[in-house]
């Protein structure tokens, strides 16, 4: 497993004016922003107020209509915070349908929660939240507040629209800074862009407003978010980060001041630990060998813990330290293991990435911002074999990142500053399970035999919970695993080959009772013992969203059954082939004699295509479902 | 002098009176070190090797009584997947908003662990690696990883807390997911203090020994012996999970004290706290926050006067209250046996369990009906000690209204709820059922509550392959609970099914209507025009198969392993009945009819029927699954797979549709 980090500073949050003089009656609410809506947001403007380099302030208002019981998590405030950030000035009113007042509230009703993840050692981070108790629908709350920080390095991005079910009737962001407070802002999906002004404080605006937002329904193989939804992001030039004075306009000076202020002189490590690494890669002679065996010890070494004290939750620890306590988070690690290489003159950089399994995304290429990622990985840049690898497991093999923190665009620290790399992509035809079954069924319906297959690409990870089992544990488990009904396992292998280009490979004896149903003259059964696909993405109304793959992956099936002899097929064979950009798949069966031998492959492709295929993916999913299906009935011959 | 009293619910066999302590800290043998594997579960990832705890009432720095809690364990981690055991919190109470939170101290670590080089070093936890975080208005805590940790490792830690908690004497988990070579909890109780002690879970004691320690306790003056009890087991197994069982805490090896009385050492009072039910009925009734909420009718008088308005008898009454006080409260997501005040929580909208509820029974009071509240122990609480009452095990509260010869239980904080039906979460074990004017007693809340469910698919084949009709389903009892919350989901009956047809790419629903939504006494009907594809185009070949299994069917067991724990629970007893009648286009004809059976779970613990009955050019077939009971015990487990075995290999079979 591998493992994030949380950035600190705030999550977007929502903040409204309660303006006496607004109508909040929910009859108001435009008719088309009906649909898919749980909740409508009324007015939200979000502004920003850059005062000094080390004093920016978020002034939040928000009034949010509540249609039904599912909106009522639109309605509850959140204010994210750290010890740094002081909130003030809160306050609220809740209007019911007609808009008539009902109640108001201030910051003494809410709740201060540290909201740090339950594994977490430490996190820092905290919410005040507050949920007003209405029962009667709809109803609408405004409220407001104002949050001050200190730093002025990494600022919340604006996603008016951003969850599903939320309409949104207005929304407005304004950014106000002093004259020589520069910056530069990334606009996504907007109908109308920027409006630049002064202020009659002599301040520069920047505004930015939607409107009548339609709510996002959930759709299958939707996009990133960020993707189609509209945001506005905001970087400055000069910024100052808890006492930390800095300058960028690019990613390359960004990394420098990473690597200057944020990681210098962090990797010295004890004498005795150099000593040992040394000595253990002594009789190495490949750097990339060498680097395999660092990063094996690191493994054997540490483990992840997420604690989140440096600097705005920015820097790692000390490598001494993690030396010392074994455990660090991934930024900790991978400076850890950095200091490793080095004591064996190995080069390596500290790696800034966006993870997420869901979605692959990388940095904007032409904007360079804080706050844009989540997480850190290590890569060693040997003559032409640059090579990555995840320091946050202590199971997976060097040079494996899996499909955490693949094919996406990251940020790497290097002696030269900020330089963007891309990370490996495992397309469809690596990420392959591959099954091959003998097996017989005999007269009394019973299914023996085994099964053996093997995981690569991002398929690899698949069976890790089954390492450092017993034989006995392992059994049970593998039970779970499989839609075998009645399946006892005789014997069990797995073994992980971790070499530059894995594989997991698991073997299995088996018997299942009761397999094939036997019912005047006629053997009933699964012709896809092991492998059968039971997804089919729903159909949707409308598709708004591209359909977007994130990762292909390839399936191969083989099963051979010995049946009782003296039996034909009743029915149709199944003979399915299809072939779609997005994916492929065949599957057909073959009776010679008392052998059935059934072939299935099963492709999915990555790729982002047009929202017009959707149909035909759900189409597609639905065919494979159905003939992973396939009952297989066998009757005598002489019927 | 006072002699020490304690109540114990199993026989001292042996009272040995060495007096017990805690194991010396920072030592480690050699066999430790070099440890592979736990013997007796090499399943295990880590063993512990000793845990030893301590609790004593005493009097504080501050004058005050306290408990004091010593923790001390040691732990073999044989790999990295028990590293877990490495990151500890240690959660500290607070029940004021001084933000005063019971103190921890004297937290020390030190993990033993084999270097590079083999040789065994010790890496010390450091007090600066300790992280206070304040979670919220109840709870703070103190969190630490251990240093050093590798395969082989081994931990060991302490820390005491002292706690303003002196009444709630610390209870102790034997039992844990990792296997215990040895776990002892000690206590001390001066004379004062007088507690009930009870242990859970199937596992015996392999030390009970109690003696007496004089003079330990001196507040002001006042002296007394106390009591000094060991309770030890040794070998203690790992506790796994089943799927389908009920809570844990019911199965878990742990001791529980419960407060029965004390004296003031300071002026002599004496309190009773817990002994008998009519201990406890007297003291709920009498404490503000429960009996004393009761006794509010005047508060509800006119509120309910215009409720019950035109109401013509008591269960129109009872509905209407019932139905307002559903519309009226937003439950705030806690839990509570205890109302501050019923009249704040009416004044918000919003309150926790016992406010909804207390004031629930309250109205229904005011209004003349006969009315009683029920104390119960939800699910994830676990069971009910049965052997004296301890209050500290309720965990949950509800209205029960008498009407006629008929009883109905009442939770007025989940608006979809009808009236009469609990949520899932209190069907558990007994609930104790009080009145401020009858004495308690209890009632079994396995009720007779089921849920079933009824589908009704009139089709007829078409030559383009499709089967056309309708479909008709009726969800009546808790499943018409849980069928309003999935459709409640969506914005609107319309979107609901646009998501259940879009879940269902072969069938097509061209007209819908859901009725009853709103009537939480009937149940909810569903019904579609539909269209489901079956053939490509129909008469391409002279025989046709076809499986009349079209909801629901049956392929995969959902119990899976060979051998079981626990019992299985099914939460309550259900009931799913299929009906589905096709007919034939002109000139076709069943070959072969599918196959039909009956079998059932022994001592009328359910059955499946299924049955074929032909008709003119089309026939009708119906498959019924019916579970008896909530709960089947462990002996059950071989017969409930075989039946779910028996299901799936009938609906393998498949009929034959031909040609004439």
């Amino acid at each position: 497993m591998m493992r994030g980090f949380i950035i600190a500073g705030f999550l977007t949050v929502c903040w409204v004016a309660a303006n006496a003089q607004q109508n909040y009656d929910a009859s108001l609410i435009p008719k088309d922003l009906l649909p898919y809506a749980s909740s409508v947001v009324r007015n939200e403007e979000v502004t920003i107020e850059v005062k000094d380099l080390d004093n920016s302030v978020y002034h939040i208002k928000k009034a949010i209509t509540v249609l039904n019981k599912n909106g009522d998590d639109d309605a509850h405030i959140v204010i994210y915070h750290d010890k740094n950030d002081v909130i003030k000035s809160v306050k609220g009113i809740v209007y019911n349908q007609f808009g008539k007042q009902i109640d108001k509230f201030g910051e003494s009703k809410f709740d201060d929660v540290n909201i740090g993840s339950s594994s977490a050692l430490f996190e820092g981070m905290r919410a005040e939240h507050y949920l007003p108790a209405v029962n009667e629908y709809p109803y609408t709350i405004a409220y407001e507040y104002e949050e001050k920080s200190k730093q002025t390095l990494n600022f919340d991005p604006w996603i008016p629209n951003a969850d599903i079910g939320i309409a949104v009737e207005k929304s407005s962001f304004n950014f106000i800074c002093t004259p020589d407070f520069n910056i530069k802002y990334k606009e996504s999906n907007l109908p109308t862009g920027v409006v630049t002004g002064k202020n009659a404080q002599g301040q520069k605006t920047y505004s930015w407003q939607v409107n009548n937002l339609k709510a996002i329904k959930y759709e299958p193989f939707s996009p990133y978010v960020k993707n189609y939804a509209s945001s506005v992001q905001i970087a400055p030039e000069k910024f100052e980060y808890y006492g930390i004075k800095g300058t960028y306009t690019n990613w390359k000076e960004l990394g420098k001041w990473i690597s200057d202020k944020l990681m210098a002189n962090r990797q010295e490590l004890p004498y005795q630990t150099i000593e040992h690494v040394k000595e253990i890669t002594k009789d190495i002679a490949d750097p990339k060998l060498k680097a395999k065996k660092i990063y094996e010890y690191m493994q054997g070494k540490t483990h992840y813990i997420s604690v989140q004290v440096g600097i705005g939750g920015f820097q790692p620890f000390l490598a001494s330290e993690v030396d010392q306590q074994s455990y660090g988070d991934c930024k900790a690690l991978v400076n850890y293991t950095q200091a490793l290489l080095k004591a064996v003159n190995i080069d390596s950089y500290y790696c800034i990435v966006k993870s997420g399994r869901a979605h692959n995304v990388s940095l904007l290429t032409d904007f360079a911002s804080m706050g844009q990622a989540d997480h850190i990985i290590l890569c060693v840049p040997f003559k032409n074999d640059t090579t990555w690898a995840d320091c946050t497991s202590q199971t997976i093999p060097f040079g494996y990142l899996g499909d955490f923190t693949d094919n996406r665009t990251v940020l790497a620290l290097t002696p030269e500053g900020g330089k963007l790399l891309r990370t490996p992509k495992y397309p469809a035809p690596i990420n392959l399970e591959s099954r091959r079954a003998e097996f017989s069924i005999s007269n009394s319906g019973e299914l023996s035999g085994s099964m053996t297959t093997s995981f690569k690409g991002v398929e690899y990870e698949d069976r890790d919970d089954l390492m450092k089992e017993t034989r006995a544990e392992q059994f049970k488990m593998v039970q779970k695993k499989y839609p075998i009904n009645n399946m006892d396992v005789d014997d069990f292998d797995i073994k992980q080959d971790k070499s530059f280009d894995p594989v997991t490979t698991e073997t299995i004896k088996l018997h299942a009772k009761d397999y094939a149903t036997f019912d005047n003259g006629k053997f009933y059964f699964l012709l896809n013992p092991a492998n059968r696909e039971t997804y089919i993405p729903k159909q949707v109304r409308n598709r708004l969203t591209d359909v977007s793959i994130t990762r292909g992956y390839t399936e191969e099936d083989e099963v051979t059954y010995t049946v009782p002899q003296g039996y034909r097929l009743e029915k149709k064979v199944l003979n399915e082939k299809l072939d779609k950009p997005f994916g492929n798949f065949t599957a057909t069966m073959e009776l010679k004699g008392d052998k059935l031998t059934y072939k299935r492959r099963f492709q999915l492709i990555g790729g982002t295509y047009n929202k017009d295929v959707y149909p035909d993916v759900v189409d597609f999913f639905q065919a494979v479902v159905d003939a992973d299906e396939y009952n297989v009935v066998l009757v005598k011959t002489n019927n | 002098m006072k002699r020490p009293l304690l109540i114990l619910f199993f026989l001292l066999n042996a009272l040995v009176f060495a007096s017990a302590q805690d194991f010396p800290f920072g030592v480690v043998t050699t066999e430790e070190m070099n440890m592979k594997n736990y013997a007796k579960d090499t399943s295990a990832h880590a063993v512990v090797l000793q845990e030893f705890g301590k609790s004593s009432i005493n009097i504080g720095s501050d004058d005050n009584l306290k408990q004091f809690y010593e923790y001390h364990v040691k732990i073999k981690i044989f790999d990295a997947k028990a590293f877990n055991k490495g990151t500890v919190k240690i959660m500290l109470y607070s029940n004021d908003k001084n933000d005063a939170y019971e103190d921890v101290s004297n937290i020390k670590g030190v993990t033993y662990y084999k270097d590079d080089n083999g040789f065994t070093q010790k890496a010390e936890l450091e007090d600066k690696k300790v992280y206070p975080v304040k979670e919220n208005k109840y709870w703070a805590s103190h969190k630490f990883a251990m240093p050093g940790l590798r395969d082989g490792c081994i931990i060991e830690y302490k820390y005491r807390v002292e706690s303003f908690r002196w009444y709630k004497l610390r209870s102790w988990e034997f039992q844990d997911d990792i296997p215990k070579l040895y776990s002892e909890y000690e206590v001390h109780i001066p004379a004062f203090f007088n507690f009930n002690a009870s242990i859970k879970g199937y596992l015996k004691l392999t030390k009970n020994t109690s003696s007496v320690e004089s003079t330990c306790f001196e507040a002001r003056g006042a002296k007394a012996d106390c009591s000094l009890i060991n309770y030890g087991m040794a070998d203690i197994p790992a506790f796994k999970e089943d799927d389908y069982m009920t809570s844990p805490k019911n199965f878990l090896s742990a001791i529980n004290f419960e407060l029965v009385d004390w004296q003031s050492p300071y002026d002599g009072s004496k309190h009773k706290e817990t002994k008998e039910w009519r201990d406890i009925d007297y003291s709920l009734k009498t404490e503000p926050n429960f009996g004393g909420q009761l006794k509010r009718k005047g508060l509800l008088k006119d509120k309910v006067a215009a409720i019950i308005a035109g109401k013509p008898d008591d269960m129109a009454k009872a509905k209407a209250i019932y139905q307002y006080w559903q519309k009226w409260f937003k439950w705030d997501g806690f839990w509570s046996i205890y109302s501050e005040s019923i009249s704040k929580a009416i004044d918000k909208h919003s309150g926790d369990i016992a406010d909804i509820n207390l004031s629930l029974a309250t109205a229904l009071s005011t209004a003349g009906l006969n009315t009683e509240v029920v104390l119960l122990s939800t699910r994830e609480n676990g069971a009910l000690n049965t052997l004296y009452p301890v209050i500290g095990d309720f965990d949950y509260v509800v209205a029960k209204v008498n009407i006629g010869d008929q009883t109905y239980l009442l939770d007025a904080t989940d608006p979809l709820l009808p009236f009469g039906v609990l949520p899932f979460k209190c069907l558990n074990d007994k609930g104790r059922v009080f009145s401020l004017d009858k004495p308690s007693y209890f009632m079994d809340m396995s009720l007779p509550q089921r849920e079933k469910s009824s589908y009704i698919l009139d089709v007829t084949l078409q030559d383009d392959g499709k089967l056309k009709g309708t479909l008709t389903n009726y969800s009546t009892g808790y499943e018409a609970y849980k069928r309003r919350v999935a459709i409640k989901k969506f914005n609107s009956i319309d979107e609901y099914v646009e998501n259940l047809n879009g879940k269902l790419p072969k069938w097509k629903f061209t007209k819908s209507e859901v009725r009853n939504l709103d009537s939480l006494d009937m149940p909810v009907v569903e019904q579609y025009d539909v269209e489901i594809k079956v053939y490509d185009k129909l008469g391409e070949t002279n025989k046709a198969t076809f499986s009349p299994y079209y909801i629901h069917r049956m392929t995969t067991n959902p119990f899976k392993l060979n051998e079981r724990s626990f019992p299985i629970d099914m939460g309550m007893a259900s009931e799913d009945r299929y009906a589905i009648t096709v007919h034939l286009p002109a000139g076709y004809m069943v070959d072969t009819p599918p196959q039909t059976m009956a079998i059932s779970i022994p001592n009328n613990g359910g059955k499946y029927i299924s049955s074929y009955e032909p008709g003119d050019n089309s026939f009708s077939f119906v498959y019924l699954t019916q579970f008896n009971k909530s709960v089947y015990g462990t002996e059950e487990f071989p017969s409930i797979k075989e039946f779910y075995n028996k299901i799936i290999q009938s609906q393998k079979t498949e009929m034959v549709l031909k040609k004439k």
